[in-house]
């Protein structure tokens, strides 16, 4: 079944930065602003810009990630010319390996790709929360006759060290690429969102296999080989909300954006749809006992506490003369009566004794020591508990060092 | 073959229902902030591992068929049997212009979808019934029992409109079969019912030949002496649509932490077709107290005692109080609301008061704005 374009997004990552939230699922899997998960961004991008065949390629445990794809009903990508396929690595006659790097996870799939024999294929990352149409990428790099087109995003220049950056002529088509750059000529980050034709693509990435110096990755090797051949790179402008939710403090930061829309980040904009696959539970319920402001609340909530300034995912509890603030609480998370929880991310299926200290605010310790507080998934900590601030437990309850 | 088979009735016209019954069947009814009626009956039947189920229509139909689908949500989407809608196909009488008369009739105008039922048991229900019943239990009670007919009853005599009431002796064998009766006795009859196959069948063709229409008229009160019909109580919650005070009632009811421990049972969950909307926001000067709110609300204002179904609006300094507001209604600045039902995408503009009562709340008809 021949298809114009087709996704492929890389959702392999271990999200070792997000150190005991990711001890047991990918980091796309992971839950995100109450009720969806990471990958749902990119997924319903996907939907919403009119790809309906997308890759996603997995490896490290795929467990969780591949039952909360399941058919791609909840994305309608379950169609029967195109969908949502799990590609993880595997044996052929002559052998085969995990996936070495970004470019080699694609390497490894040439024949799935070759399927759909399509003109255009967009390679995406599992951990990036921003709404985008990528059919205007598409447009773009069709308009430029490009070889491949990388989304890319102002960032302010005190910023740009941090990012591959791009340097563009005056037709904005890319001249120069550095990662992380000392002294960048350009404040045009590269998002890690690709159009490449396909026919281009598969001869690089052939190429890159060959060659045992390379590591195989698209930043490192096939976008700078592309352009020292000076093939048409162009780049594509994207303005608007887009954060990489890879570290700790930045999938706080996301979570924290979502409640103000003024941030660009805007879910109860319905032009752009961000679905999920939803859990069976009753409306949240808000006691007489409680108040709630500034927060995101969702379905199986009882709350009977106070709730400031957090996300609440499903199914989560919060105890009577309880204090949540500033705080990300992922799906069935339960904080008992009289506990305080501050400046934290509680994972999923956690329990919070009564009367229990989580976190603290920035003034309450040394600035220096002051951290985000985590627990792990299914992390129980007993009643009448102090957890310091910048302390993380695995979920045995045993503390982790973030070095 | 072994198991239960789901027939869902939705025909009848409930006037009481007022602006909430003019534009649905009772089984679309929206309930609890993020369900509709039928959700319950549905859900009820595939926690009791029911994979077919028919669903017997008659007029105002449109809002149902939109809800049910293709019947994914209650895993009745399926290669062999599944959900199958029964609009008034074969109807013998004034094509569409009358409902059916009583579920013996509609089942004579299904009646060849009867013989295509592959279980040997059939669950029949009403779409309005709001209760989570362990349908699994109550059929293999039916099969060890012997009984011919089981009939399940709430344990109390709550008033339902038009409702059926049971009396019975000490074996749970039906003594008497009353309704219309002003003053409730008896077990409230929740209009389940476990009956055989080949009995239902047997039943549908003898009503038809004597052109009789009425199940617990001609068959039940009927009967009585002749069947063996057992009663099944459900101490639970179970609430019967009937009426804009019952509906009102029972919503409220759901405030109640325990009997939404009683309805929301996480080993018999309630499914509802998926909506994609985002988290409810509560907003930095938002109060929302004893209340429930679905996905995708916005509440800015005030919020008591109240329910919210998914999208709804409350602006800064709108008050909302004893209220039910449907699907992506929206309270604008500074009104004012009391034991007001908002149906579907009403908007209440700025300082507008409205005040229904407790004993008198006021329904505001779809779309309508104020």
């Amino acid at each position: 079944m021949k298809k114009e374009c087709i996704a492929m997004l890389l959702a392999g990552g271990q999200g070792s930065r997000l150190y005991v939230l990711t001890g047991e699922m990918a980091k796309p899997a992971v839950p995100f602003g109450g009720k969806y998960r990471i990958i749902d961004f990119p997924l319903s991008n996907c939907i919403n810009s009119g790809i309906d065949t997308v890759g996603v390629l997995t490896q490290y445990r795929p467990l969780e990630l591949n039952s909360y794809i399941g058919s791609g009903q909840p994305w309608d990508l379950d169609g029967s010319t195109g969908g949502v396929h799990i590609l993880p690595p595997y044996q052929g006659a002559k052998g085969g390996s995990w996936y070495k790097g970004t470019a080699n996870a694609i390497y490894q799939n040439i024949g799935f790709i070759d399927l759909y024999d399509p003109e255009y294929v967009v390679i995406l990352s599992g951990d990036h929360i921003y709404k985008m149409d990528y059919s205007k990428m598409v447009a773009r790099h069709k308009e430029a006759n490009a070889a491949c087109t990388i989304s890319v995003m102002e960032v302010p220049w005190s910023e740009a060290s941090r990012f591959g950056i791009m340097a563009v002529d005056a037709d904005d088509m890319i001249t120069e690429f550095a990662e992380k750059p000392k002294e960048p000529k350009s404040n045009l980050a590269s998002m890690g969102i690709y159009v490449f034709d396909w026919k281009a693509l598969r001869q690089y990435l052939t190429d890159d296999e060959a060659d045992p110096a390379s590591e195989n990755d698209f930043g490192k090797n096939i976008i700078p080989n592309m352009l020292n051949d000076g093939q048409r790179m162009a780049a594509y402008r994207f303005e608007g909300y887009w954060k990489d939710v890879g570290t700790l403090e930045s999938l706080w930061d996301a979570n924290m954006d979502m409640l103000s829309p003024e941030s660009g980040l805007d879910l109860l904009d319905e032009e752009w749809p961000i679905y999920a696959r939803s859990v069976s539970a009753a409306p949240a319920f808000l006691s007489a006992d409680s108040a709630v402001t500034h927060s995101a609340v969702n379905r199986g909530n009882e709350i009977e506490g106070v709730v400031e300034n957090s996300v609440l995912g499903p199914n989560v509890i919060v105890g009577k003369g309880a204090k949540v603030s500033y705080s990300v609480l992922l799906p069935g998370t339960k904080v008992a009566d009289g506990a305080v929880v501050e400046y934290a991310i509680l994972g999923e299926n956690c329990s919070v004794g009564a009367n229990s200290r989580i976190g603290g605010t920035p003034d309450s310790v040394d600035y220096d020591t002051w951290g985000l507080t985590v627990l792990a998934p299914n992390c129980e900590v007993a009643a009448e508990q102090t957890v310091r601030p910048g302390i993380m437990l695995d979920r045995s309850g045993k503390e982790v060092s973030k070095k | 073959m072994k198991g239960l088979h789901g027939i869902i009735f939705s025909y009848e016209r409930r006037n009481d229902l007022r602006e909430l019954g003019e534009i649905r069947s009772s089984a679309s009814v929206p309930v609890g902030g993020r369900y509709r009626a039928v959700d319950f009956a549905l859900s009820n039947l595939m926690n009791a591992g029911a994979t077919d189920v028919g669903v017997v229509l008659h007029g105002q139909y449109q809002s149902l068929l939109d809800h049910l689908g293709s019947g994914k949500d209650w895993d009745l989407s399926r290669k062999h049997g599944g959900l199958k809608i029964l609009p008034p196909f074969n109807y013998q009488k004034d094509w569409g212009t009358l409902p059916f008369r009583g579920k013996m009739e509609a089942l004579q105008g299904v009646r060849s979808y009867l013989d295509t039922i592959r279980q040997d048991y059939v669950a029949l229900m009403d779409g309005d019934l709001v209760a989570n019943l362990p349908l699994k239990e109550i059929y293999e009670k039916h099969i060890a029992s012997g009984a011919d007919i089981t009939v399940v009853c709430g344990n109390d005599s709550f008033r339902t409109d038009n409702g059926s009431y049971f009396e019975k002796d000490a074996e749970n064998r039906v003594t008497d079969v009353l309704y219309q009766i002003s003053t409730p006795r008896g077990y409230r009859g929740l209009d389940v019912y476990i009956i055989s196959t080949e009995l239902l069948k047997k039943l549908v063709d003898e009503c038809n030949a004597k052109d009789l229409f009425s199940f617990r008229r001609d068959v039940l009160r009927a009967k009585k002496d002749t069947l063996d019909l057992r009663v099944y109580i459900w101490e639970g919650f179970a609430a019967q649509i009937h009426s804009v005070q019952e509906y009102y009632d029972r919503s409220m009811q759901l405030l109640d932490p325990a009997i939404r421990r009683d309805l929301f049972r996480p080993e018999r969950p309630i499914r509802a077709k998926a909506v994609d909307k985002s988290s409810t926001y509560i907003g930095a000067d938002g109060q929302c107290l004893n209340s429930l709110v679905a996905d995708g609300c916005r509440v800015e204002g005030r919020v008591e005692n109240s329910i919210l179904f998914p999208g709804a609006v409350v602006e800064k300094g709108a008050v909302v109080r004893n209220c039910i507001l449907f699907k992506e209604v929206t309270v604008h600045a500074g009104a004012n609301l009391a034991h007001i039902i908002a149906d579907k995408y009403v908007e209440i503009m700025e300082d507008r008061t409205l005040m229904g009562h407790a004993t008198y709340p006021i329904v505001l008809a779809k779309g309508s704005k104020i």
